[in-house]
């Protein structure tokens, strides 16, 4: 087995008395996608957030390439390789798919700040790495908010990608968009794989999305790991169990038929 | 996203964004309906005021409080679409036109002597950048909206500048100061003439003659030369710049543009010493052109530049606009303004009425505008 990208030891986060995360392990590999699942409050957003860099985790290690690696800010993430597309996105609707892609990294000519942007280049890279991960924009000028759920969240992850992110992380990209829009978006995570270089990690709570993609799982639940393997040894598992905290999705239908 | 329709064709996404013919590309720039108003105003003035509104001396007043309301209305446009306003413009206005005019009839503070037209601007603009500063450090550091902060500086300035005049000049104007323009290059700068050869080139051509058969108008006033050269920096920085995109990305999604690595606070403190350097402009033009200073210059001007850059099609909500909108627009309101002195016949208040009703209807405009452009398909 290939070296991890990243290896996450012993990691523990606490919120004064609140133990978010308490002593999680998790690899991730090169040209994997990696499931991370679990209910709400699991600790999926404090693991996301310690790894972009905008909590520092209470103990425990993160290593990138073997080296350990200490965040101070998202900044630092980014500098390592981290690429983190949130839920948000970070776009702004208004300006147009170019300015939104090279946004506080602009191609310019000139005085820094001041200097003349490179529209024309700026233009043709954007259109060139949406094109990669499967959209054709017609016209890179058109506002992010003409673009469709799905589209926005592939300029996200292009963007991410063309500014050297080596670990892609994904903060449920599926949630709140229509069918097809999920569909495009899984797409668009299968043909970031193909490339091999990049590592994703895709958190999600909908284990129809992860069965489909994924080739490592991870399961949280209450701050801990209680469950991983690859795709080949979950196969006769009920992941949907591991979802709900470990316990066989029969009780849960007693319970409900009980309240 | 491909499917198959019924007819066998595969349809993408993406097909459904009709691209539209050149019109409608054109009706969708944010600076039409500020085009079109314009349009329909310059053309109704020319008639009602059997085209003296724009013979040769109408063209000169027109344009002087055209590139007035300009000037004022670009900066204030630029905050607008970083989603700030500065209600203290006026006031601002009205204390750099007092401290020039009172270091020119007074001499320059701590006894260094009298004051040249140009140290007794430059140092104006010290004090009037330096108060943009600290406005925009204010917000930035408070969190506080910009309106609340900048409408305390509208009443601090405002006071201030009565203050200081009362106690040192005794009275809150100042009148008959030497004709700055005829000595100093550096004042005929602001209250000179610009553009000299278009009224020559129009008397050589047989028009612009006066009753005495001479030339009858010299140039544009200085401040015509000041607005272009504003619009032009300030359309190429916010098209054509780094700092233009995240001027945009400021007024959009903020927290997007910071998570990017936008220095949002930085930009914002930026413009508001803009807006500073735009009613600096603004008062050094009136003050060397007419030679006088009043405590009461620039009342209610901000409220106008504001307006202006709202019919100019910038977002109240910010993260558009454009600069060519708000040329427009000041063409519109520095037209609709001086309407009176070339149709006697109308009362000069409907000025403020044809605002409000201007101002009502584009906002609705804008609104529709930003809804196109948000709401997706």
């Amino acid at each position: 087995m290939a070296e991890p990208l990243i290896r996450i030891e012993g990691l523990v986060r606490r919120f004064g008395p609140f133990t978010a995360l308490d002593g999680v392990d998790i690899d991730i590999y090169r040209g994997e996608i990696h499931a991370l699942l679990g209910d709400n409050g699991a600790g999926k957003s404090t693991l996301i957030k310690i790894l972009s860099g905008v909590h520092p985790p209470s103990a425990g290690r993160i290593l990138i390439e073997g080296r350990e690696v200490h965040f101070r800010s998202p900044r630092d993430a980014t500098a390592a390789g981290i690429g983190t597309v949130y839920q948000d996105l970070a776009l702004n609707p208004l300006m147009s798919v170019t300015r939104n892609f090279f946004l506080g990294r602009e191609i310019y000519r000139g005085p820094p700040a001041f200097g003349l942007l490179d529209m024309k280049t700026m233009d043709a890279i954007t259109r060139e790495e949406m094109r990669k991960i499967g959209i054709d924009i017609a016209d890179p000028s058109q506002a992010v908010g003409t673009l469709s759920g799905g589209q926005r969240q592939t300029l996200a992850i292009a963007r991410a990608i063309y500014f050297g992110a080596k670990v892609l992380i994904l903060d449920e990209p599926t949630s709140a968009l229509g069918q097809k829009q999920q569909m495009e978006v899984l797409k668009t995570i299968m043909r970031v794989r193909r490339r091999g270089d990049v590592a994703i990690v895709l958190i999600t709570h909908n284990e129809v999305h992860a069965k489909l993609v994924a080739d490592r799982f991870t399961f949280l639940a209450l701050g801990q790991v209680i469950g991983r393997g690859t795709r080949a040894e979950l196969e006769h598992e009920d992941i949907r169990d591991l979802m709900a905290g470990g316990r066989p999705i029969g009780d849960l239908a007693r319970e409900l038929a009980a309240a | 996203m491909a499917a198959q329709s019924s007819l066998g064709v595969t349809r993408s996404e993406a097909d459904r964004l009709r691209p539209g013919g050149r019109l409608a590309a054109l009706a969708r720039r944010p600076e039409v309906g500020a085009f079109v108003v314009m349009v329909v105003v310059i053309v109704s003035i020319a008639v009602a005021s059997n085209g003296q509104a724009f013979n040769a001396l109408g063209l000169k007043n027109n344009l002087s409080i055209i590139a007035q309301f300009g000037i004022i209305a670009i900066g204030a446009a630029l905050l607008m679409i970083a989603r700030e306003y500065d209600l203290s413009i006026g006031s601002m206005i009205g204390f750099a036109g007092m401290s020039m005019a009172m270091m020119l009839k007074w001499g320059l503070p701590f006894g260094l002597g009298p004051a040249t037209p140009a140290s007794a601007f430059f140092l104006t603009l010290a004090m009037t950048l330096a108060i943009g500063w600290l406005i925009g450090t204010i917000v930035v550091r408070s969190g506080l909206s910009s309106f609340i902060v900048t409408l305390s500086f509208l009443f601090f300035l405002r006071g201030l500048t009565e203050v200081c005049f009362r106690a040192i000049n005794g009275s809150t104007q100042i009148s008959g100061l030497p004709d700055f323009k005829e000595t100093s290059a550096f004042a005929y700068l602001f209250g000179g003439e610009a553009f000299g050869w278009f009224y020559d080139l129009w008397f050589l051509s047989g028009g612009n003659v006066n009753r005495a058969g001479a030339q009858w108008v010299t140039g544009f006033d200085a401040r015509l030369a000041w607005w272009f050269v504003v619009a032009l920096l300030a359309w190429l920085v916010l098209s054509r710049t780094q700092v233009g995109n995240w001027i945009y990305a400021t007024g959009d999604n903020r927290e997007a543009a910071r998570a990017n690595g936008v220095p949002v606070d930085k930009v914002r403190i930026g413009l508001f010493m803009v807006s500073a350097l735009c009613a600096t402009i603004f008062a050094a033009c009136q003050v060397f052109e007419t030679n006088t200073a009043d405590a009461a210059k620039g009342n209610l001007k901000e409220l106008e530049a504001i307006a202006i850059a709202v019919v100019g099609g910038t977002l109240m909500t910010g993260g558009y606009g454009s600069i060519l909108g708000v040329v427009f627009g000041a063409v519109t309101f520095g037209l609709v303004a001086n309407a009176v002195f070339f149709i006697p016949a109308i009362d000069g208040s409907y000025y403020r009425v044809f605002v409000g009703v201007v101002l009502l209807a584009a906002v609705f405009l804008n609104e529709r505008v930003r809804k196109r452009i948000t709401g997706g398909l």
